[in-house]
């Protein structure tokens, strides 16, 4: 294992540290392993909170902050945080309002957060309510889309909810346009080499020297197929392609794309990529709004990338395009 | 016992971290033959936090502690869906402070009911599931005598009902002809936590 560390069990807490540290006009700690916003929460506005695994800064603790999230529960690497912890980070973000849970498909989280939500019901009396990321469209089938895990969709329900929830629209409301921004959105993965789980010391899994893998995803899970590795205009073509099939667009639609290195592949490589996206949606007729390139959800070391859209209408659109500002994504 | 509150709850919970503890190497061998053979550790790490738990008074607040104690120890998904068990006595018992013996087959099966929605399990998989709907049944309308030694007759008849069949839920499944052999890891531990908690 080659990794900048001190020790494997002091992973997730120096880092978060360190985090804190160097941001402190968005992020505080005021528990261990739960980021929120420093100046706590927002009187009479709905809370958003989330919560997951390490290993794949910005996600998800990255996106607390004005026109974002009010806080974040953080677990160990590719592990769920505890449900005290999101306890805790449901009460951090409460104004009164209630609070949306708003996280990625993936079943210890999802049974913590249900755990979570029970406590602060029967300890706070604070409402709770979830909308799930399932964006990844190779995780399971369209008839089966409610089993999808979360991938990098989720930094766009993130923004288009807290900007939602920014208007003070109720819980209902900011419940009603998360869900609507989550089911928009549609997400794939590849990838070149795989990441280090500090813990466990060894790669989640390997690949060939020149290979590559279809639909990987984000910790490794099986995609699709695995062959030796293709020029970047058909590796963009066949997940285009793959998206598309599951939810098309046509001529006049609009949309964001976010083009998302997976950690290690670089800004350049994200472009080339990028421009074959272009071209794709501009042979269509659609029009990519506001798109997105850069490490936004990764898997710490991981070698590849993921390409999410999200149809827009008039609302998700103005959403979207509402101020908000976290370290890493500043809109207005 | 005519009555439950706080204080024998607390009772039962340190008979029962007793009784886990001595279980627990069972439980690990039992489990290590189909999973990370950590379930012994998870079962007595839980109880004995949740039997050194303050409890209050109120019993739905007791039941309460007793998840978050559990919890906080064990996050595995066993300890996770005991936590579960424990959440759904909790919100059935939130603002009495005894509760007759006659209530206690409606919390056991309130507690099966959000453990299977919550791990997403079926009857009939080969999990603690059926140890919980067996113990629930076999209690609803007993004696209050008697309910003790009928839950651990359940518990035990579970684990002999499902020789020979494999498990469908959770790791073990991966290994459906060798579980088939074996007694379900989470089956054996019910009946051990049901055990010590009559003794």
């Amino acid at each position: 294992m080659k990794k900048i560390l001190n020790n494997p069990a002091d992973y997730v807490d120096e880092m978060l540290d360190g985090f804190v540290a160097a941001h402190p006009e968005f992020y505080a700690q005021p528990e261990r392993r739960v980021i929120a916003r420093p100046e706590g929460a927002t009187s009479g506005k709905v809370g958003i909170v989330t919560g997951g695994g390490s290993g794949h800064l910005p996600v998800f603790t990255g996106y607390v902050g004005p026109g974002f999230l009010d806080a974040c529960a953080v677990g160990d690497v590719f592990a769920s945080p505890s449900a005290e912890q999101m306890a805790s980070a449901i009460r951090h973000a409460d104004g009164g309002a209630g609070v949306l849970r708003l996280y990625g498909n993936y079943g210890g989280d999802v049974m913590n957060f249900d755990m979570a939500g029970e406590m602060v019901d029967m300890e706070n009396d604070i409402r709770t309510t979830t909308v799930l990321l399932a964006d990844d469209i190779v995780s399971a089938g369209k008839d089966e889309a409610e089993k999808r895990r979360g991938v990098a969709g989720m930094i766009y329900a993130f923004k288009i909810a807290g900007a939602c929830a920014d208007t003070r629209a109720d819980l209902d409301e900011v419940t009603r346009v998360a869900q609507k921004a989550a089911d928009a959105c549609r997400s794939i993965g590849m990838a070149l080499t795989p990441c280090i789980v500090p813990q466990a010391g060894k790669a989640n899994f390997e690949l060939g020297e020149n290979e590559m893998e279809m639909g990987m995803g984000i910790h490794g899970e099986p995609g699709i197929w695995r062959d030796a590795l293709r020029p970047a205009d058909q590796i963009v073509d066949e997940m285009i392609d793959r998206i598309l099939a599951d939810h098309p667009f046509s001529k006049g639609d609009r949309l964001s794309v976010l083009v998302n290195s997976l950690g290690a592949t670089p800004l350049e490589e994200l472009y080339i990529m990028y421009r074959k996206v272009k071209q794709r949606f501009d042979a269509i007729g659609a029009e990519i709004v506001m798109p997105l390139v850069g490490r936004y959800a990764t898997s710490m070391e991981m070698t590849g990338a993921t390409i999410t859209t999200i149809a827009l209408d008039e609302e998700l659109e103005r959403y979207l395009k509402a101020p908000a500002a976290c370290a890493y994504w500043r809109v207005g | 016992m005519a009555t439950l509150d706080s204080a024998r709850l607390k009772a039962a919970l340190q008979r029962v971290a007793e009784g886990a503890a001595a279980a627990a190497a069972e439980l690990n061998a039992a489990d290590g033959q189909l999973g990370d053979g950590d379930l012994g550790i998870t079962v007595s790490k839980g109880f004995a936090a949740a039997a050194e738990a303050d409890l209050p008074d109120d019993l739905g607040m007791a039941f309460l502690e007793c998840s978050k104690a559990f919890q906080r120890v064990s996050s595995s998904s066993y300890g996770t869906l005991v936590a579960t068990g424990f959440m759904a006595a909790a919100k059935s018992a939130k603002g009495s402070e005894t509760l007759d013996a006659s209530a206690i087959p409606a919390l056991v099966a309130a507690a099966r009911d959000a453990m299977m929605a919550r791990g997403k399990g079926e009857l009939g998989a080969k999990s603690v599931l059926d140890s919980l709907d067996a113990c629930a049944k076999a209690i609803e309308g007993a004696d209050p005598a008697e309910m003790g030694d009928e839950a651990v007759a359940a518990a035990r008849q579970t684990l002999q009902d499902f020789k020979g069949r494999p498990c469908k839920l959770g790791r073990a499944r991966m290994f459906a002809e060798k579980s088939a052999e074996l007694d379900d890891p989470g089956q054996l531990a019910f009946l051990r936590i049901v055990e010590a908690a009559v003794s």
